[in-house]
């Protein structure tokens, strides 16, 4: 297939990451192993009328994906999202109230609002885009899956098209307290910022957020090259190192001209292995840099990184807080994401000025 | 050109029975699934007719093999596992493998069947107990990967959710990696159990009707629900015969739009459905004339009917096919049902007749058509149009072809 462009991203993340002229300013941390999004003027995204009954991902969602729209250049043709949890919190208060009250005189909106697409449709709504419509709902490979479908159908086409792709998750303290049963994070809490030194026990810290792009096939004032996506099931070390092998030499990259890889290291001496051969085989010319100590583990992540790979580009510096090996290379052209989830994914995404 | 994309393999477990032939069967006969529920666990069990698999968790367990009890698998995987041995029959698992497929499933709720009944202990102070065993299978992939690791296959796997028409648009999305080239084949389709969220959740909303659902009928007051899964093999008809496999018929067209109106409502006059079909007959090179039946989507619900009716309306003007909906059958299985009717459609076509619209005796007052409601044998069926309209706006229609 023929890469795609990036002609917008926006990102409502725990870090100051919407509308801010300056990279990461004010990092912020917690000792309590959940980073959560850091609230915008979501008034100035949604409907006043329809905003007062929604919930906090919807808002956030929305919010994230109009802002994308507001930056592209072009109009859009379809929407594209990807969400491993959807609305928890819709799910979680309607759940409640169907076990407390036994079944009787539920509230419809916490329902609706639970609806995986629900984000989807009020996009369409407000953008009046009534093309293509499609929710991924794919663990650590939603918004991996709505990126490749989007590269899809900007490759069946002729025609000069836009789509509105995203990834949005929330976390709750239910979902926390729910998924410490499985492992998910630290017993002994570190701080945010010092997770990735406490790679020698399992679990990660909980994190959360929003990041919406518009893919084109436009490449004129694109912000870069979306050039590959792969995705892969069930990681393993080789498996890592062979995709990310693969990916350089169908893209006709040395692997000296990888200026930065985003690593989704969490701190879980589980899944830390899957990175070993970023850090083997990556030369001195590369700066490998991470991410989950600012937003913390969930779903969708990936669109974290992605927005924080535009944002290296546009700046071209890399903010010391995400440095875990310096490199040399005197600019910034190609950015390697990998990342991994808990339950056995992991994608490369690949990025170029 | 593409090369045609082809079905060749379908599995399918509703309420009306376990494979193509129960259900073929049913619907011929004329004879619902709808029952008060015997399985779900809900203090409406007496209120409403559900059009539930009339098989228990450890029944669908034993029949696929595996331990009863607590055994991790929620229902909504049972299900979709019962449907897959159907369409897994006679298919050779090693050249799957080795040419590359994907498997594209969808659901609504994921595990929320199970995990319903167990959600005070996820919250509780235990940490231990079988109910740890659910806690990873309330989201939607959930299914799709278990039944990856039931069948021993590692394809590319994908999930969705866009509410009612969830699996059609897996349907659309496997036929789209086949054209790529991404993957040589795709097993793709949809799963939901039914749940006291989902049944709560849409009484909350006031749109389920205590009778047998009566869709395209004027006294309609709202669904049924139903669960079930349904799947369906597609590959090009070049890959088809090359491993000699029946060509159960072509997906000819599909569309997929959004109706840009409202969160649960459709638009008024049916623009979405409208848009969706006409899309969809483009794609397939097919005039209005050529379809010979629609599987509608039918909910039942006031504005559905009233929206779809008026777009089948419009678009076929004064040479309406025939048309029903076969959720007075199954009930409204939700992410399933794009699949199931899709396997229908097909079924339909494969025997050359009409599935009748049961519960009608009231043309609605806004349009002037009405469904099908006998079974219309020797007669040509050579296009069918199947339609699936979700929460969100989201539309899609899938057209299938006599090959």
């Amino acid at each position: 297939m023929k890469p795609v462009y990036i002609s917008s991203a926006a990102a409502l993340s725990p870090q100051h990451s919407f509308d801010n002229e300056e990279l990461l300013p004010d990092i912020v941390s917690t000792d309590t192993g959940k980073l959560y999004v850091i609230d915008t003027d979501y008034s100035k995204f949604i409907n006043p009328v329809a905003i007062r009954r929604m919930s906090r991902i919807l808002k956030i969602g929305i919010s994230t994906g109009m802002r994308a729209v507001q930056l592209s250049n072009h109009p859009i043709n379809g929407i594209i999202t990807g969400t491993g949890r959807g609305s928890m919190r819709d799910m979680e208060l309607f759940l409640g109230d169907m076990i407390k009250l036994n079944e009787e005189a539920l509230n419809p909106t916490y329902f609706i609002q639970s609806t995986y697409n629900s984000v989807n449709g009020w996009l369409a709504m407000q953008t009046k885009c009534t093309g293509y419509n499609q929710t991924y709902v794919h663990r650590g490979h939603s918004l991996e899956m709505a990126l490749l479908d989007a590269q899809m159908l900007l490759n069946e086409t002729e025609e000069p098209q836009t789509y509105l792709v995203g990834g949005l998750d929330e976390m709750t303290e239910d979902y926390f307290l729910v998924k410490s049963k499985k492992g998910y994070w630290k017993k002994d809490i570190p701080n945010s910022l010092q997770l990735l030194k406490h790679n020698d026990t399992p679990g990660s810290i909980g994190g959360e957020g929003a990041a919406f792009f518009t893919l084109t096939n436009q490449a004129e004032n694109a912000m870069c090259k979306l050039a590959a996506i792969n995705i892969i099931q069930n990681p393993t070390e080789d498996i890592i190192k062979a995709a990310i092998d693969k990916t350089l030499a169908d893209n006709n990259i040395n692997i000296k001209d990888v200026d930065v890889v985003l690593c989704g290291l969490s701190g879980d001496n589980r899944f830390d292995h899957l990175y070993k051969s970023v850090f083997d085989n990556m030369t001195a010319h590369t700066t490998i840099a991470a991410f989950k100590h600012l937003v913390g583990e969930y779903d969708t992540s990936t669109g974290f990184a992605m927005w924080l790979a535009t944002e290296l580009f546009k700046h071209q510096q890399i903010p010391e807080v995400i440095i875990q090996k310096k490199g040399i290379h005197p600019d910034i052209k190609n950015i390697l994401i990998v990342n991994h989830y808990i339950l056995n994914s992991a994608s490369i995404i690949l990025l170029q000025l | 050109m593409a090369e045609r994309i082809v079905v060749t393999s379908l599995g399918i477990l509703s309420a009306l029975g376990n494979g193509l032939d129960a259900n073929l069967h049913a619907l011929k006969a004329k004879k619902t699934g709808l029952q008060y529920a015997k399985h779900l666990q809900t203090v409406h069990a007496k209120d409403f007719l559900l059009g539930e698999v009339d098989m228990s968790n450890d029944e669908l367990s034993s029949l696929l093999g595996l331990p009863t009890g607590d055994n991790g698998y929620t229902r909504t995987t049972l299900l979709a596992l019962i449907a897959m041995k159907e369409l897994m029959q006679g298919i050779d698992k090693n050249q799957l493998q080795e040419e590359g497929f994907a498997f594209i499933n969808a659901n609504t709720v994921g595990g929320m069947c199970s995990v319903e009944n167990m959600y005070l202990d996820f919250l509780s102070d235990k940490t231990e107990g079988s109910f740890t065993n659910y806690i990873d299978t309330l989201d939607c992939a959930e299914s799709t990967l278990n039944v990856t690791k039931y069948f021993d296959v590692s394809p590319f796997t994908a999930t969705i959710s866009t509410a009612c028409s969830s699996s059609a648009n897996a349907v659309i999305l496997g036929a789209r990696m086949i054209q790529q080239e991404l993957v040589k084949r795709a097993i793709c389709g949809g799963c939901d159990a039914l749940s006291r969220f989902t049944l709560n959740g849409f009484n909350s909303l006031k749109n389920v009707d205590k009778e047998p659902c009566r869709p395209f009928d004027n006294t309609r007051f709202g669904l049924n629900l139903g669960e079930g899964a349904g799947y369906l093999l597609l590959e090009t008809e070049k890959s088809a015969k090359e491993r000699g496999a029946e060509i159960i018929a072509v997906l000819s067209g599909y569309a997929n739009t959004n109706d840009a109106y409202h969160p649960t409502a459709p638009s008024p006059n049916g623009d979405g459905a409208y848009n969706t079909m006409r899309l969809a007959l483009d794609k397939a090179g097919l005039n209005p004339a050529d379809i010979s039946y629609i599987n509608a989507h039918g909910t039942a619900t006031i504005n559905n009917d009233a929206a779809e009716g008026k777009a089948i309306e419009r678009l076929f003007e004064n040479n309406v096919p025939y048309f029903s909906s076969t959720k007075p059958y199954t009930g409204h299985t939700l992410a399933a049902a794009g699949s199931i009717e899709a396997i229908f459609s097909v079924g339909a076509m494969q025997r050359q007749m009409i599935l009748p619209n049961l519960n009608f005796t009231t043309p609605m007052e806004d349009v002037n058509i009405q469904p099908a409601t006998s079974v219309i044998e020797n007669t040509m069926v050579n296009h069918v149009l199947s339609n699936s309209f979700g929460f969100g706006g989201n539309n899609v229609s899938l057209i299938f072809s006599k090959t």
